[in-house]
């Protein structure tokens, strides 16, 4: 008889999509994206510094069909120059999407949050530089929490902030430090089904969980590259039975916990070529023919600067790589029998 | 004023690095020369960069696969290391054993090749030829690729003799022959590279070097007068152990931090313009077993260098980064770290992208009427912005002995931008500049205005041009 250690989860690789692209079709350094209704999503792609017309917000869809862009990032500068105008990026680092469907963007060089509708149009800024009440500090994570309030991770502050949509400030909690409740530049945020809220405590190699007021429940991690050790944590999700999605940035890879923190598995990376990318090749052929030659080709499989997961409702789970400029997408199975045949 | 001891500690941080600021050079100066040259000498026991923030803020440096990335890496690397030899040494060595993306196109592979003068640069000269010899983005821009037991390209095996080890010849005579160029690539057939990842859609990846020994030549090869069944490591072997090469490194050395020569095609009939200190160099090269270290210790410790003040012109890195590290911009990320870069190139120095495998000539050849242009207009712009902390330093050290006369704002600025020394007529012409605006009294905006004008001035004579 063979047994295997029950895992409690295993990722099924999905997909993959994207493809290095300065505009259109494709992402660049790519930060952070969010699910938006039906199949859409929306991707940040910080771009190379000296590139800004690459910093966008892509809005597709999970079979890769690509929708359109906004928030360039030299919408009135020159080529070469970032833009500081509304509605533009510089340093982009994280997206949220509100009940009524608005996406908020926020850039950790201007220290503001730029509000824009579901399809891309302007709305709004906000947002204060500074360590006082409601001032911030690169902010480095959003999400929206069950009361449709913006909670935002004030980076250099070491600190989580609440407000409402428009910036209006409600609280605070956390403090520089590595004890419960101290962050050190924490970086992703996630609210689960419950309410409560998780955060990749990036410099301290941990996870830490709050309830909604922001009281600490539990952490788990240490530094390590060992199962259920962290080398600089960027993302975290939670999926709808309350398993922990976490990118494992310094060790590129991602890792799932239990809702108790305990380690279940973990993943280097499934990449496929993706549509987007097949069009690519099929646009330089040539490129067919090297990768049929090509020593090492195994590693296109393997993750490159995971930087961001999130879980959506369907148990898709998307990975999103800076470094590679694409986002793998595993579905979760849970490993209960369902009687079909053997 | 310190005095001696900070002006030659300026020198020495000029040289070893990329200079430093008047609060740096005290305090080293403080801790003793020999003391400094140590540390230089030994960098792996300063902290390194704090890579994970630094590729949390420029993202891109994750992947660090474009050329412009990776120049905007190396000039805030340069600026803010707490290793100036491990940098100075890296860049010396690109400047011999040149790569260029303009062939590459992979910014990220000759990075690697820098990693690895940084790690091997203060070692043996023979460990660092056999790393530069199974180097990927080496061995595909001199095509030993293409080298193959029945058809040898010679490209790398004459470069590796004429430009990275012995020089074409010395003392009027040839260091090698036609023959130990062909002999030479034939050794080293099979030292090739990984079929690349093309770079689409997702980016490239770095190539591996591979050792094909069904692609190299196994028969007999003479070398140097020597005869043997010779792998590129014999050769190299080799290689190290010529006078030639003791040579060739010491004028390279003596060049880069000592004093300006004439270049490299002239080595071979025109003899060094120091031969006691290159004679010196050489025999620290054989004593020690070929380590640069131990070149550079014995140097930085001769008269011969402490008494070259000014005697070299600054390569447009040198030129960038000083400045810099005097004014305390980019002490930390921010945007526009790109456009900095750019001036380095703008001065004639595209760093990983050399014109060819010759590399950059120096000494008054980095100079002309465009790029002298570019050195000070960057350098005024620089140390007259009022609102950089290292000249809001400079501008408060002026001020702190009280009132000053137009002479002593002058002297004080030229100390503290690194003990710099003016021909006597620009030095007088600059006080009766300086003096004609009356009283210089500290803690107006007036001052500032004027302390800042009085360091545009000074960066742009003729002796600011001179590290």
């Amino acid at each position: 008889m063979t047994t295997t250690r029950f895992a409690g989860i295993t990722l099924q690789p999905s997909h993959t999509i994207g493809r290095a692209e300065f505009s259109g079709p494709g992402f660049r350094n790519p930060v952070a994206m969010v699910r938006g209704d039906e199949d859409t999503m929306y991707v940040v792609s910080r771009s190379y510094d000296y590139r800004p017309d690459g910093k966008r917000v892509t809005i597709c869809t999970i079979d890769e069909d690509y929708i359109g862009e906004f928030a360039r990032g030299v919408t009135t500068a020159g080529e070469g120059d970032p833009s500081d105008a509304d509605g533009s990026l510089i340093w982009p680092t994280a997206i949220a999407r509100d009940a009524a469907g608005n996406v908020y963007v926020a850039d950790e060089w201007l220290n503001r949050i730029s509000k824009f509708d579901a399809d891309g149009a302007y709305i709004s800024k906000w947002g204060t530089p500074g360590s006082g009440d409601g001032e911030i500090g690169s902010p480095s994570g959003l999400a929206i929490d069950q009361d449709d309030n913006l909670l935002l991770v004030d980076c250099d502050n070491h600190r989580v902030q609440k407000f409402t949509k428009d910036g209006q400030y409600i609280s605070q909690f956390g403090s520089k430090g590595d004890g419960d409740g101290q962050f050190n530049m924490p970086w992703g945020i996630t609210v689960d089904r419950n309410g409560d809220i998780y955060i990749a405590d990036w410099r301290n190699d941990r996870i830490q969980k709050f309830d909604r007021n922001g009281n600490f429940l539990m952490k788990f991690g240490t530094s390590g590259s060992g199962d259920g050790q962290l080398d600089r944590p960027t993302g975290v999700a939670v999926d709808k039975d309350g398993n922990i999605y976490v990118t494992d940035w310094g060790n590129d890879r991602l890792q799932v916990f239990s809702a108790d923190g305990d380690f279940l598995t973990q993943t280097n990376g499934d990449a496929t070529l993706s549509k987007w990318g097949k069009e690519k090749l099929d646009a330089n052929s040539e490129m067919w023919q090297e990768r049929d030659i090509a020593q090492g080709l195994e590693r296109e499989r393997l993750f490159w600067g995971p930087i961001a997961v999130t879980v959506d409702d369907d148990d898709n789970v998307f990975v999103v790589e800076s470094a590679r400029s694409r986002i793998q997408i595993y579905r979760r199975q849970v490993p209960v029998f369902f009687g079909g045949r053997l | 004023m310190a005095g001696n001891d900070v002006a030659l500690m300026a020198h020495l941080m000029r040289r070893a690095g990329f200079g430093a600021s008047y609060d740096e050079l005290e305090r080293r100066a403080a801790a003793g020369y020999e003391a400094t040259v140590e540390e230089l000498l030994n960098p792996g026991n300063q902290p390194r960069l704090e890579m994970d923030v630094l590729e949390r803020r420029f993202v891109d440096w994750r992947e660090m696969n474009a050329l412009e990335v990776n120049q905007a890496f190396w000039t805030y690397a340069m600026i803010n290391t707490q290793r100036p030899l491990e940098e100075k040494i890296a860049l010396f060595w690109h400047g011999i054993f040149c790569t260029g993306n303009s062939k590459c196109e992979h910014g990220r592979q000759i990075k690697l090749q820098i990693d690895m003068f940084r790690e091997h640069g203060l070692g043996s000269f023979r460990d660092l030829l056999l790393g530069l010899s199974s180097d990927p983005s080496m061995i595909f821009y001199l095509d030993n690729c293409m080298s193959h037991k029945d058809a040898i390209n010679e490209n790398w095996g004459r470069e590796l003799l004429e430009l990275f080890s012995m020089g074409v010849g010395m003392d009027g005579e040839a260091n090698y022959s036609e023959d130990d160029v062909k002999e030479c690539a034939r050794a080293f057939t099979g030292w090739t590279i990984t079929n690349a990842i093309p770079r689409y859609p997702y980016g490239r990846y770095e190539a591996g070097f591979i050792y094909n020994p069904a692609d190299h030549d196994e028969e007999n090869k003479t070398f140097l007068g020597e005869t043997g069944n010779f792998n590129g490591d014999d050769i190299v072997d080799l290689i190290a152990r010529q006078p030639a090469t003791a040579r060739f490194i010491s004028r390279h050395m003596y060049n880069f931090f000592v004093a300006d020569d004439v270049q490299v095609p002239a080595w071979q009939n025109t003899p060094p313009r120091d031969m006691e200190t290159i004679k010196m160099l050489e025999d620290e090269y054989f004593r020690s077993g070929f380590n640069i270290g131990s070149m550079l210790r014995v140097l930085f410790n001769s008269d011969a260098f402490k008494n070259a003040r000014f005697t070299k012109v600054k390569s447009p890195a040198e030129a960038v980064i000083g400045t810099m590290r005097v004014v305390k911009d980019f002490t930390s990320p921010r945007p526009g770290l790109n456009n900095l870069a750019a001036n380095i190139r703008y001065m004639g120095q595209d760093l990983m992208n050399p014109p060819t495998v010759e590399g950059w000539h120096t000494g008054g050849e980095w100079i002309d009427s465009g790029t002298l242009v570019e050195r000070i207009n960057f350098a005024a712009d620089q140390v007259g912005n009022l609102d950089l902390p290292g000249v809001q330093d400079m501008v408060a050290r002026v001020g702190s002995q009280g009132a000053a006369t137009a002479e002593q704002v002058v002297d004080r600025c030229l100390e503290l931008l690194g003990a710099y020394e003016l021909a006597d007529d620009t030095r007088e012409q600059l006080i009766a500049h300086v003096g004609r605006g009356g009283d210089l009294v500290p803690g107006s905006a007036e001052f500032s205005q004027r302390v800042g004008q009085t360091l545009q001035l000074i960066v742009s004579t003729q002796e600011y041009q001179f590290a």
